[in-house]
């Protein structure tokens, strides 16, 4: 595509690319989308391969976007819905693409209509992934046009005005071919936490410091280098050692659903010890009421009013599902696992307390943030959402939760 | 204009997606910034470039000490001092003279060039965002002032830049904006006998396939610190030495790709990745 008029039409067909891309969370401006058009008209782009990557370039800063550029772009240009999840990960099933494919196979009587419960789930995964590679193979070819084929929302008139015709490869792998390799998913901040992608948490993590004006005279310095500058004065400040943060990481190691991330979040934590000025770990199960435990096997108490009395700005990370049954966390002698009789307050008063007490609190759940409102359990969830800023394990809920811990 | 096209060279494996990005960098006279996993080939890239076009290369270092003045020029008060006292004798610098004085830093030679220079800052993250937003105006205007007698050093050739950063997220977002971001993955298994094959050409194929398969098996089972290319190519250089074909079961020197004593052992204990929490 070449000078003048074509880059022009071009360009009218990428702002609905841009809304695109920022529907799916890439942050792309007009500023982009003007540099893509000085590219254009250079000649820097020949074919749709350059495009994928000039594109991106002009568009996307971060490796946690690339993974939604790719899927915006696959949906684009090449009317292929990529689902947000990497191959052989059973969240596919949560997600639109998987329904929607479901619905076609069934009406095309590919599937049967009660697939879900008579098929195997690997199976449906891989007849599902079977499906999306048919459709990148079908697409690659010398030439093609862009936004008029497939099913792609964006081209189904046929409209040749609006499409773009770009010629020949580029010598290297197609675009489709590179995109479908999902390079990226593992920094794509809707993937949940692995030891995969545990660098990338940790990387956020870093930023989990609080820094304060350098406003403390360090008195010793400052006589040292007035001393050495002949009397005249010279006053050295530093930043207050307090302004360390101390974290206390509070864990429900009981619950089934905990166990694949309990590891992973200590991990994650002890990893950067260093960075905070302490970092201590209680566990609790399910709720927490007037004790918590120091050791993993719940059997070293700790009480809740000594946790009370600890500095204003400790940060508590409080790591649970939150799920359970409403009595547990609102009557007073509900849970089940406990012995401390009718006498003893509900949680919610413990959880009201903690939340008083330290504006940095943050829940961190290992349910998936889609599903807060519908997983069982939802009740006491959001019960407890209304206490603490809450964040789920994805990249973005780490990072989220950083963001949280690290206001000032 | 004159245009650049960069293809790589025989100790560089050029990936021909990232061969378009150079390229596309370089016609759009966009900083590149490149990210990704340590020895992905980040550094060696810019070396590259300035290689196969015959340019000069200059290289900011980043420390966390840097303020980015020192990244244009210093002046060397002291000796100006001592030439002010004791008289500059036969080295022809004048006292009166500020320049004479100045000493250019990466950024002030690539930007005083008269030709086209490739300017590397290398670990660009290890400076102190102030700097980061610093450096930015200068490598966007491809201007500094020099504050002692406030005159503006202005590149005549905007300069060919490249970055490079270890973090993904460290940098500000107004700083990326302002470039090209590329984060270079980690090569696949095809890519890495390409690489291979141009460090260790007359090396008997078995011995670098199966050290290849050996290393992504390894990579994939999820270590601290996962054994990365250059690790893999000290292995190859190891094994030929020792003269040996590792063995799956049992690979020799496993000391060269791992680093970690707790990977070390979670290693000989063979249960690397298969543990179940708890």
């Amino acid at each position: 595509m070449g000078k003048g008029e074509d880059a022009r039409t071009a360009s009218a067909l990428f702002v609905d690319f841009v809304a695109l891309l920022r529907e799916y969370g890439v942050p792309a401006s007009v500023k982009d989308l003007l540099e893509l058009n000085q590219g254009l008209e250079k000649g820097l782009v020949e074919s749709l391969d350059d495009l994928y990557v000039f594109a991106r370039l002009c568009f996307v800063r971060r490796a946690e976007h690339m993974d939604a550029y790719e899927r915006a772009f696959a949906l684009y240009f090449f009317g292929i819905d990529l689902p947000p999840v990497a191959e052989g990960d059973p969240e596919l099933f949560q997600t639109k693409q998987f329904r929607e494919w479901l619905e076609q196979q069934v009406r095309a009587g590919k599937l049967p209509p009660r697939a879900v419960w008579e098929l195997d789930p690997e199976e449906l995964m891989r007849r599902f992934w079977d499906t999306v590679r048919e459709q990148m193979e079908g697409h690659h070819g010398g030439s093609r046009w862009i936004g008029t084929g497939g099913n792609s929302p964006f081209g189904h008139s046929g409209n040749a005005a609006r499409g773009v015709r770009v010629y020949g490869e580029s010598g290297g792998r197609s675009a489709l071919k590179v995109i479908g390799d999902r390079r990226y998913i593992q920094y794509s901040d809707a993937v949940t936490l692995r030891e995969e992608n545990l660098r990338q948490a940790l990387e956020t993590m870093k930023h989990m410091k609080a820094e304060g004006p350098r406003d403390r005279l360090n008195l010793d310095e400052t006589i040292r280098r007035t001393a050495r500058n002949g009397g005249e004065i010279d006053l050295v400040f530093e930043r207050d050692l307090r302004d360390k943060i101390s974290v206390v990481l509070l864990i429900d190691n009981g619950g089934y659903s905990m166990r694949p991330f309990i590891r992973l979040t200590q991990m994650l934590f002890t990893k950067l010890h260093e960075r905070f000025e302490d970092l201590t770990t209680y566990y609790f199960h399910n709720t927490i009421y007037e004790k918590v435990w120091v050791d993993f096997r719940r059997v070293r108490a700790f009480p809740i009013e000594t946790l009370l009395t600890r500095r204003q700005d400790t940060r508590i990370v409080i790591f649970g599902d939150a799920t359970m049954a409403p009595e547990e966390l609102e009557l007073p002698g509900g849970a089940l696992a406990y012995w401390g009789g009718a006498a003893q307050l509900p949680s919610t008063y413990w959880l009201n307390r903690l939340a008083e007490r330290f504006r940095h609190a943050c829940w961190l759940n290992p349910i998936p943030k889609d599903q807060w409102d519908s997983t069982y359990g939802a009740y006491t969830l959001n019960r407890i959402r209304r206490l603490f800023h809450m964040e789920d394990m994805t990249l973005g809920g780490i990072k989220g939760m950083v963001e949280f811990l690290s206001e000032k | 204009m004159k245009t650049y096209a960069f293809e790589g060279t025989d100790k560089y494996y050029l990936d021909p997606e990232l061969r378009a990005i150079v390229n596309m960098a370089l016609a759009m006279e966009k900083p590149l910034i490149l990210t990704g996993e340590a020895g992905t080939g980040k550094t060696q890239l810019a070396f590259e470039v300035a290689r196969a076009l015959g340019m000069r290369l200059e290289v900011l270092r980043c420390k966390s000490t840097i303020k980015g003045e020192e990244a244009c020029y210093t002046q060397d008060t002291v000796l100006r001092l001592n030439d002010a006292r004791f008289g500059s004798g036969k080295t022809g610098r004048n006292v009166e003279n500020f320049y004479d004085y100045v000493i250019w830093g990466p950024i002030g030679r690539a930007f005083r060039a008269d030709e086209k220079v490739v300017l590397l800052l290398d670990e660009i993250d290890k400076t102190e965002s102030d700097v980061q937003d610093n450096l930015l105006d200068i490598l966007d205007e491809c201007q500094f002032t020099i504050r002692e007698v406030n005159e503006t050093i202005k590149a005549a050739i905007r300069p060919a830049i490249f970055i490079t950063s270890n973090a993904k997220r460290e940098l500000s977002d107004p700083f990326l904006r302002r470039c090209y971001c590329h984060h270079i993955a980690f090569p696949s298994p095809d890519d890495m006998r390409r690489i291979v094959n141009l460090h260790y050409p007359d090396t008997n194929p078995k011995l670098l396939k199966a050290a290849t398969d050996i290393f992504y098996e390894l990579r994939g089972r999820g270590f601290e610190k996962p054994p990365a290319t250059s690790e893999l190519l000290n292995w190859i250089g190891a094994l030929e030495i020792a003269d040996r074909i590792p063995e799956p079961e049992d690979p020799p020197l496993i000391g060269v790709l791992l680093k970690r004593a707790g990977d070390i052992q979670r290693f000989r204990k063979g249960d690397a990745g298969r543990r179940p929490y708890y």
